[in-house]
């Protein structure tokens, strides 16, 4: 019950990889979270999306997860974002440093329309 | 409702009337024992969110007293007590007119270094390394306006926090 399960539902919209995280991100979450990634990585995405839920729980741990992803979507040449975040999170990604490396939306549509705007000029 | 394992988590309500002087200064105490299993640290973390909004904090500094009460006693769950479910982190939340302190300590199978409490970790820097983490108390110090570590009276960790009602909510970097 505590151990709160997160789900992962992988979309596919305008040539991203949308990754949904619905529920809480932490240290339970990390073998769905890399093996979503490794999912959309192996079909050949270039452009992935991690869309929160608004106000779920994202701690150290989880903090240190998606800075995981992130060392491999460097490494990939991948184009990461976020969406979904709070406030609160939003600020903590600024605060850690990820938000240099994946670019933060409030929704998925304005991370969409980004993304169509980067592969138009790519 | 929270029921699990033989091992309850319990909660008292201690008023610890100490009339001061003329102004009439009551501290209230509320105090929580946490097996150690992660998961537990939610209860803190709503606990201390649900009586930081009784007395007026606002939402961005209920939002960072969640992740730092969080941190705290994940710490003392996975470091502390090494996850031993029959060793109990005890958090106290007091209640004074104008800040709320926390105090969280474990049962101290673990010891914190000091240079551990210190850690400011840069990301560019993490990714070089196979562990990610350590993010946990750099973001307590961050978030609260007074983080000290010390030992508890048993001889465990202990960490005690502060965070104002008054203050302004910390700027974005």
């Amino acid at each position: 019950m505590l151990e709160d399960e997160l789900n992962v539902n992988i979309r596919h919209r305008d040539g991203v990889a949308v990754i949904d995280l619905i529920g809480d991100v932490t240290t339970f979450a990390e073998e769905k979270i890399n093996g979503a990634y490794r999912q959309v990585t192996a079909q050949g995405h270039r452009y992935i999306l991690l869309n929160f839920r608004q106000n779920d729980y994202i701690n150290s741990a989880g903090i240190a997860i998606l800075i995981g992803i992130v060392t491999e979507v460097n490494q990939n040449g991948q184009k990461l974002a976020v969406s979904g975040l709070s406030p609160h999170f939003q600020k903590i990604f600024r605060m850690v440093g990820l938000a240099q490396y994946a670019e933060i939306y409030q929704t998925e549509e304005e991370a969409l329309s980004a993304f169509r705007r980067l592969s138009g000029v790519e | 409702m929270i029921r699990l394992l033989d091992s309850t988590p319990t909660i008292r309500l201690g008023g610890m009337t100490g009339m001061s002087g003329a102004e009439g200064v009551t501290e209230q105490v509320i105090e929580l024992r946490l097996p150690s299993r992660l998961g537990y640290e939610r209860i803190a973390m709503d606990t201390a969110a649900s009586l930081a909004r009784r007395m007026g904090f606002a939402d961005e500094r209920i939002d960072a007293l969640r992740t730092a009460i969080g941190e705290a006693v994940t710490n003392a769950i996975e470091h502390g007590n090494q996850a031993d479910e029959a060793m109990k982190v005890v958090v106290l939340l007091t209640v004074r007119p104008n800040e709320l302190v926390i105090s969280v300590s474990d049962q101290g199978r673990k010891a914190l270094e000091v240079e551990q409490t210190k850690l400011r970790p840069h990301i560019a820097d993490v990714f070089q390394r196979a562990d990610k983490g350590g993010w946990g108390i750099w973001l307590m110090r961050e978030l609260m306006d007074e983080v000290e570590f010390t030992l508890a009276p048993g001889g465990g960790n202990l960490v005690r926090m502060v965070v104002h009602l008054e203050r302004m909510p910390i700027s974005d970097q």
